[in-house]
């Protein structure tokens, strides 16, 4: 229980969840094969939106959060219906350009405050600590004190966004948009020539995962109190893509897994200290080098499953009738 | 058997990954160990510096390494409190920068925090030190507000709100600066925060403001807007930014014959700017409270001292880490604990008419630093004091 109380392991659990998000958004774009880079701006723009919201109109963070989803969600059918003409590499460089704008626009509009960004974002844990004092709990709860009892809430809320962000793209994969889905992104051409409706799926695939992408950048910017344009540059879109590349893009779990990957590996790489990033890279080269497709793909989950499922059918078989 | 060599090598494939990242992990773990297995002991002070290490401002990080490392080898031969430093790598980003902040008080528990080095981080990592009651103290986080963000944030960066308008004052008085020309990057959150110094500063002094230009970090052709500048025939031209574009802007302006003096933000303090811009330079004008000509035995057995140490001149950010590991134990001293925190934050306020390397210093009422800058021009390729 004392390392899960730990602020220091509580925060790079937020970011996880935060970046697994992030994974997600990519997943979406990437499951009709689209290669976008543009899922940082629209992150920035879930950030600001929201944090201008809580900051200027004083509206209670779910609601900002989810405005500032809307927000990008707009801004993708906006430019997903001229951009999504595109393929592969032009698609990239389109996004990305894009991203770029939107930093760009950031950096020169008075109500984001330019280069210096916004800080004293409401954060969180200090919005469900005021809560909680309101409802007597001032003085803790069963041994953990107030801190505690926010900052473990606003653990439970990422994590519940993870899970229902999971669950609705199972529950998609395994759908008739699932199949059209997985049908454009082994090719396009058959798919539109079997009657699905190209168009109509990488757009709504592209503005959904902008739409989450803006989702965790809500969430991001309530959780760290000051947001800059640098947080949103192209970097931040590389690492994105970076989750689904290591992981895997096939399955959900795939993003996931990179993104927890990605955000521990720099903490437990700190005792190395100056190494750190060069061990980072190395690693990172060693495995795209010997697993291209990312750790996690239908195959492997297939595999599992079955090693589990004989486990089981050993278990019961072992077990005296 | 074609599929059992094929699953033979895949399996072999993964060994030798396995092993790879196995032997890096190993050999990584033998260089990094050596800075923690210092002993502790009832006045060892734990102090933990959260610093750009690497990526494109490392510069800045290393120099304030060395200039805490200096303290702090001075600070353990004296004896009567042992200083331990814990450095963390922020890479310059703000959630780096707070994980190594939060690392450093629930992981290593730290009295106290010297850092971030910039102020993006620290606007993220300071309410975080603040929430926990830590001492957390930037040594160059020089934008407007850094100290707001909560009670426990101080810095020893002297603001550039309290250097630019000192520089412009002068420059004012001495030049009889009637209207100027204003460039400052936009990217830069700490060269607009700069700008918007300059403004208020020329309205106060009455100076007629001709032109505002600006440009981004890391360009490097200024010559449409100096072009425009020089058209206008402006008295003196301000110019906010960091010394790599400082440095280029004054080489292009001299190639275009703008020989008015240029008067900078800390961007300019630096003595790369001279190195670069060579004779171009001649006429820049800068705040700094330190000032390495200073006729001061302090500075100079410092400026000795690390001389010896880093076979380098030291520069300003070295100097004001220094004197912040000082300013650090000196509250320790009086609070007469090395690690009650709370002690450590009410004691360090107090502190008045500390004499370091940059001068006399006092935190005020909003616990930034109350301390006089030293108005310079380059004169020979050398900072000399403009009188």
């Amino acid at each position: 229980m004392d390392f899960i109380l730990n602020p220091y392991y509580l925060q790079i659990v937020m970011f996880m969840a935060i970046n697994a998000v992030l994974g997600i958004s990519i997943y979406l774009t990437l499951s009709t094969g689209q290669l976008s880079l543009g899922n940082a701006g629209f992150m920035s723009i879930g950030a600001y939106v929201s944090a201008l919201l809580t900051i200027k109109a004083g509206a209670p963070i779910l609601v900002s959060v989810l405005c500032g989803g809307v927000a990008a969600g707009c801004m993708a059918l906006l430019i997903g219906l001229p951009v999504i003409r595109l393929q592969g590499i032009y698609l990239a460089i389109a996004t990305l350009g894009f991203g770029e704008v939107v930093r760009v626009i950031v950096l020169n509009l008075k109500i984001t405050n330019g280069a210096l960004g916004i800080s004293g974002i409401p954060s969180m844990a200090v919005i469900f600590g005021k809560q909680l004092s309101e409802v007597g709990l001032s003085s803790g709860m069963g041994g953990l004190t107030l801190q505690q009892i926010a900052n473990l809430l606003v653990l439970l809320v990422l994590i519940a966004v993870v899970a229902v962000l999971v669950f609705f793209c199972i529950r998609v994969h395994n759908s008739r948009v699932g199949r059209a889905l997985a049908a454009i992104k082994a090719d396009e051409k058959a798919a539109e020539v079997m009657g699905i409706d190209v168009t109509y799926y990488k757009i709504l695939m592209f503005c959904l995962g902008a739409v989450v992408a803006a989702i965790a950048g809500g969430l991001a910017a309530h959780l760290t109190f000051y947001i800059g344009p640098k947080d949103f540059a192209y970097h931040r879109a590389v690492e994105i893509l970076l989750f689904a590349v290591l992981g895997g893009s096939d399955v959900v779990w795939g993003p996931l897994l990179g993104a927890f990957l990605l955000t521990a590996l720099p903490e437990v790489l700190r005792f190395a200290a100056e190494y750190r990033e060069m061990i980072y890279g190395a690693i990172l080269v060693v495995m795209m080098a010997f697993r291209p497709q990312g750790l996690l793909s239908t195959q492997t989950l297939r595999y599992i499953k079955e090693k589990l499922g004989r486990s089981r059918v050993n278990d019961t078989s072992t077990q005296p009738g | 058997m074609i599929s059992f060599t094929q699953g033979r090598f895949v399996k072999m494939r993964w060994m030798a990954a396995v092993l790879l990242v196995l032997s890096m992990v190993v050999m990584a773990g033998c260089g990094g160990n050596s800075a923690s297995t210092n002993k502790q002991s009832a006045n060892t002070a734990k102090i933990g510096v959260p610093a750009y290490l690497s990526g494109a401002g490392a510069a800045y990080g290393e120099a304030i390494r060395q200039g805490l490392e200096l303290a702090q080898s001075e600070i353990n031969a004296k004896g009567k409190i042992k200083i331990e430093l814990i450095f963390e790598d922020t890479k310059g980003q703000k959630n780096e920068a707070i994980n190594a902040v939060n690392k450093l008080i629930n992981k290593d528990n730290v009295v106290a925090i010297i850092g971030p080095t910039l102020s993006g981080e620290m606007f993220a990592a300071g309410p975080i030190a603040s929430q926990a009651g830590v001492v957390i103290m930037g040594t160059s986080t020089t934008a407007e507000g850094i100290t707001e963000v909560g009670d426990y944030v101080f810095r020893n960066a002297l603001p550039e709100s309290l250097a630019i308008p000192n520089t412009v004052k002068k420059a004012t008085a001495k030049y009889n600066l009637k209207k100027v020309a204003v460039m400052y990057s936009n990217n830069n959150d700490w060269a607009v925060s700069g700008y918007k110094t300059f403004m208020q500063s020329l309205k106060q002094n009455g100076v007629e403001v001709l032109t505002v230009e600006t440009f981004a970090d890391k360009d490097t052709d200024f010559s449409a807007q100096l072009t425009k500048i020089a058209s206008l025939n402006p008295d003196a031209v301000m110019v906010s930014s960091l010394y790599q574009e400082a440095s280029l802007i004054l080489k292009k302006a001299r190639e275009l014959g703008i020989k008015v003096p240029f008067v900078g933000n800390n961007g300019f303090n630096s003595p790369q700017l001279m190195k670069i811009a060579g004779a171009a330079a001649e006429g820049a004008i800068v705040s700094s409270p330190w000032y390495p000509g200073k006729d001061d035995a302090k500075v100079q057995a410092f400026i000795k001292a690390y001389q010896a140490k880093y076979n380098k001149a030291p520069d300003q950010f070295a100097a004001q880490s220094y004197d912040a590991l000082y300013i650090m134990v000196n509250a320790l001293e009086k609070a007469g604990s090395t690690t009650d925190r709370k002690k450590l934050r009410d004691n360090l306020a107090q502190i008045k008419g500390f004499q370091g390397v940059t001068g006399k210093f006092a935190f005020d009422e909003k616990r930034n630093p109350a301390m006089e800058a030293t108005v310079l021009i380059v004169k020979n390729g050398q900072f000399t004091e403009l009188k």
